[in-house]
């Protein structure tokens, strides 16, 4: 951006706005302003999080029993992903500030392309979800008749079945959420740990002992956790890379130096965030029931 | 500054003000002018105003008999929904902040606008949005679940427009947080030099406050509304109890925000009414710090107490405790600003103008309805009074009576910098003393009919409470001429009012030291800010004896 | 109203890349141990939440280094800290008075 002289023949930094004195004033106020908008990020997601505080201190065994289904190796992978991109960003205020143009233009596309990766691992494990019959709502799981002369009536409430689900024939007609396996609770029970509200949760009031239907009820719910703040955090991840491109177009004019680099450090501030959101989303929704399972419990 | 004429004394409008500076449709729709974002503020919330009150109109025709006889019950409960959901989304919250904070903010601190200002004309746009998706939800058909959208009536059962009108007010919730956002940092960051925080007008305090419950609280509502959406369409089961789910933890989330918003409703009322009593009583405010931080106490334990709308929905009993206890604690910051305007006014000298005619309207009737808060607050009379008619009294005490009051001081009080002209002041004193009147005699009745037993959101009552329902729509109907009167002679002075000058109430405030109307920068010469906040006296810039002189020549009809 | 513009730009280019990639290291140990320890089951050795407590730990831990090194909060002004302190002292209102409710409910009350 060429230099401007205002009305007063004064020397004008380039990006100054009008409201503003000097350069200083602005910064002060776009930095406050970005670190406001987090502010209320934070909140946002943190209802959220409030949501997941209550189901998982209500329903612990039914949660764990869902982490376990998750694909913990795409999302620690994610997680570095994530962390790598984060560096980048890092990496890419740093050479905006020194004004390099070369840098900060490979260094934002290597964000982009990191933040690519997440989505696309994303995808991959929404599609696990469908192809399993995980997703919490019904009609959008992956549709499969009942094989000829099996009748799909109103099943009765039973006991669990044993082992774990693909041992089992995938039939889904309805594509509704799919869950068999109470082993969890089986073992929380046997072994004394299950609470009261559980008790009360996944029992059947007729029989005393747990109900594969009730259990899949909280399982479920723990599913439609997982989807809505993962979801939500995709939908930041996206916006973000929209916010990238803006930023590679213009780094790529070489707007940026150091005198004029405050939009690279306000989105690497949005950036990190997004990050942050994740590093608190990966033990809580991906690692909460592997001590259960790490010894082949 | 302005020119006067030098022998009739009448100020002449400056040739170039933000008014014309530009008239095109382009250049006030594309604007970055903070007073301009104000103006189509005020228009866009007068607009919902008066759509609120045609809602509010029908209710009190409907009740003015027992019998559900002008509207079925499913229209009545869309009626008062849609009353709700219009004044509370689209006018309360917004009315201060965007129409007055917007034009005053950076006047009062000596700015030449707002921080940010594309982020302001975001904020407008985002409230028309929102608006426009939930008008097009009310045409629809509209909504019946209340404004408070409980599950699983909302989710589940409600054959209505829930997403549309969510859709509207979850948009309208970011034109909320953007205003918060920007005022905040343009407290922190563009003040004039000499402008210290303990020099800053308590309007501005008051509306850093309530900028502060913006962005913290509004989210959550937004967060809310989405859950709800979701479950509406996917009926998962988080607040179904058949499934494991709660209807509480709605409720939670929900007035997590929306406790805060009636602070984000009156909070800038209070910054109002410290101005009007202040500067009407022509003497420095009684207690300015205990004021100013009582704004921010009541933004911050504004949020401990939310539970208190939930006493008898199903949280435990220990929770309602503390709730409770909490909610008495937060009627005390209010209190303090109470008697810090009593005593501003002791001794004072006071001119009964029409703007301190609702700034001590609001003392009396906001006292009425933050007493009556302590009523409900307390666990053991509110089982008797919830979702009873005391409610709709109580509320309507503190937000008609006080905020919507503080709103109608405030327009008039910078109507004159705002337009240039003096409204009439005869016709303002009749309007304010019938919103008074009719307010009164609308809502008052209401506490006795709560009192004995009359439910609210009812189209249907037992005949025993007619004769009080009568009063209260006698009442509507002289709050509804009080309201209507201003909009005409309030647009009569644009045309025909006497041109105001720079400082028509001779008071020391900075916005009183630029024309009337401010040029687009605000000032024509940054000011240096060498005086302290409400100080009446030659050491602030005030000339005493023009005004002495003015007072003598040309008295304010 | 701000501080040194220049003495700030000065600290910001003082951890360098090796200090961003020193920071980015310990981030990915960070992962790393979180995975492994997730895998112990701490909740029998120690106490009921041990293994959730010291997720949360090490999550907090890795986001401050974010927040810090990253984000340059620790170079910033103190109305930066607070806004970032103060948001999440304000998540913990919600959480904590949203859960004294579900804490305090009598067992019979709340599930299928």
């Amino acid at each position: 951006m060429a230099t401007h002289v205002d009305t007063h023949g004064e020397y004008h930094p380039p990006g100054l706005q009008h409201q503003f004195e000097d350069m200083k004033q602005q910064e002060e106020s776009v930095s406050i302003g970005m670190w406001m908008f987090l502010v209320q990020e934070i909140m946002f997601f943190g209802g959220l999080f409030t949501v997941y505080l209550v189901f998982r201190s209500r329903f612990p065994m039914a949660f764990a029993a869902g982490s376990n289904h998750l694909n913990v190796v795409m999302g620690f992978a994610n997680t570095l992903v994530l962390i790598v991109s984060s560096l980048t960003m890092a990496l890419t205020v740093y050479y905006a500030q020194k004004g390099n143009r070369n840098m900060q233009v490979i260094l934002i596309i290597l964000t982009m392309i990191f933040g690519a990766t997440f989505l696309g691992v994303k995808v991959v494990e929404y599609k696990e979800k469908y192809d399993d019959g995980l997703v919490p709502v019904t009609g959008l799981n992956r549709k499969v008749k009942a094989s000829a002369g099996e009748e799909h009536g109103e099943e009765p409430a039973k006991p669990c079945w044993e082992g774990a689900h693909e041992e089992h024939e995938y039939i889904n007609p309805k594509g509704e959420f799919q869950w068999h396996d109470c082993s969890l609770a089986k073992k929380a029970e046997n072994e004394g740990f299950l609470t009261p509200t559980e008790k009360i949760g996944y029992y059947n009031p007729a029989s005393g002992q747990i109900d594969a239907n009730k259990f899949r009820d909280k399982v479920r719910i723990y599913f439609w956790i997982y989807f809505a703040m993962t979801g939500l955090h995709a939908l930041h991840m996206i916006v973000g890379l929209i916010l990238m491109s803006w930023l590679l177009y213009k780094a790529w004019k070489n707007t940026f130096s150091a005198e004029y680099y405050m939009p690279v450090e306000m989105s690497g501030l949005y950036w990190h965030f997004v990050d942050i959101v994740w590093i608190f989303l990966f033990p809580l929704l991906y690692l909460l029931g592997r001590h259960f399972i790490a010894h082949g419990g | 500054m302005q020119t006067q004429d030098e022998i009739t004394g009448e100020f002449q409008r400056p040739k170039l003000n933000y008014l014309n500076n530009g008239t095109t449709l382009k250049s006030w729709l594309l604007t970055k002018d903070h007073k301009r974002i104000a103006l189509m503020y005020l228009i866009s919330v007068s607009a919902f105003f008066m759509m609120g009150g045609i809602y509010a109109s029908i209710i009190r025709l409907e009740l003015l008999t027992p019998a559900s006889d002008l509207l079925e019950t499913g229209t009545y409960n869309k009626v008062f929904t849609q009353h709700g959901i219009l004044m509370i989304f689209f006018f309360l919250i917004p009315s201060i902040p965007a129409v007055l904070g917007n034009f005053l903010i950076p006047i009062m601190i000596g700015a030449k606008d707002l921080a940010l200002p594309r982020v302001n004309l975001l904020s407008l746009y985002l409230y028309w949005i929102g608006g426009s998706f939930a008008l097009w939800g009310l045409m629809q058909g509209g909504v019946d679940t209340g404004w408070t959208f409980y599950v699983p009536y909302s989710t589940t059962f409600s054959n209505t427009y829930v997403m549309a009108v969510g859709l509207g007010i979850f948009i309208n919730g970011f034109s909320s947080i953007l205003t918060g956002l920007n005022f905040i940092v343009t407290v922190h960051t563009m003040r004039a030099p000499g402008m210290t925080w303990f020099r800053l007008p308590l309007f501005v305090w008051a509306h850093y406050a309530v900028s502060l419950v913006m962005v913290l609280g509004t989210p959550v509502i937004a967060i809310t509304i989405l859950l709800m959406a979701l479950e509406r369409v996917a009926h998962v089961g988080i607040f179904d109890p058949s499934i494991g789910g709660d209807p509480i933890l709605f409720q939670h989330l929900f007035w997590f925000y929306s406790h805060p918003a009636v602070y984000i409703m009156v909070l800038p009322g209070m910054g109002v009414v410290s101005e009007l009593i202040s500067n009407f009583s022509r003497k420095k405010i009684f207690g300015y710090e205990f004021i100013a931080f009582s704004s921010i106490a009541i933004a911050v334990f504004g949020f401990l107490v939310w539970g208190h709308h939930m006493f008898v929905s199903g949280q435990s009993i220990y929770a309602g405790m503390v709730f409770s206890f909490l909610t008495m604690v937060v009627a005390v910051p209010s209190a303090i600003k109470m008697f810090n305007w009593t005593a501003t006014m002791y001794k004072g000298s006071i001119s009964y103008d029409t703007p301190m005619l609702y700034g001590i309207g609001f003392m009396g009737l906001f006292l009425i309805g933050g007493l009556t808060g302590l009523f409900l607050g307390a666990i053991g009379l509110t089982v008797h009074l919830t979702d009873t008619y005391f409610v709709v009294a109580h509320f309507h005490y503190v937000m008609v009576g006080g905020q919507v009051i503080a709103y109608l001081g405030g327009i008039h009080y910078w109507w004159p910098k705002i337009t240039g002209k003096m409204y009439s002041e005869f016709w303002g004193k009749i309007s304010a003393m019938l919103v008074f009147v009719g307010f009164n005699l609308t809502f008052f009745p209401q506490f006795i009919l709560g009192y004995q037993g009359m439910p609210r959101r009812y189209a249907a009552y037992p005949p025993e409470f007619q004769v009080l329902n009568i009063f209260s729509t006698a009442g509507a109907s002289v709050l509804a001429i009080g309201f209507l009167m201003p909009a005409i002679y309030l647009i009569h002075s644009l045309i025909w009012g006497k041109e105001a000058g720079p400082n028509p109430w001779m008071l020391p405030g900075l916005e009183w030291r630029t024309s009337s109307p401010p040029p687009t920068e605000n000032f024509l010469e940054p000011p240096v800010v060498t005086w302290e906040a409400y100080e009446f006296g030659e050491d602030s810039g005030l000339d005493l004896e023009e005004a002495r002189r003015r007072a003598a020549v040309a008295p304010v009809a | 109203m701000s501080d040194n513009h220049s003495e700030e730009h000065h600290e910001e280019q003082h951890i360098g890349i090796r200090g961003y990639l020193g920071v980015f290291g310990i981030l990915v140990v960070g992962t790393i141990v979180t995975y492994y320890i997730a895998l112990s089951d701490l909740d029998s050795s120690l106490f009921h939440g041990a293994n959730t407590l010291v997720a949360l730990l090490i999550a907090f831990f890795k986001m401050s280094c974010v927040m810090l090194f990253f984000m340059h909060v620790r170079w910033s002004p103190r109305l930066v800290w607070l806004s970032a302190v103060g948001s999440f002292f304000w998540l913990a209102i919600m959480f904590a008075f949203t859960m004294q409710d579900y804490f305090t409910r009598g067992s019979g009350v709340f599930g299928g």
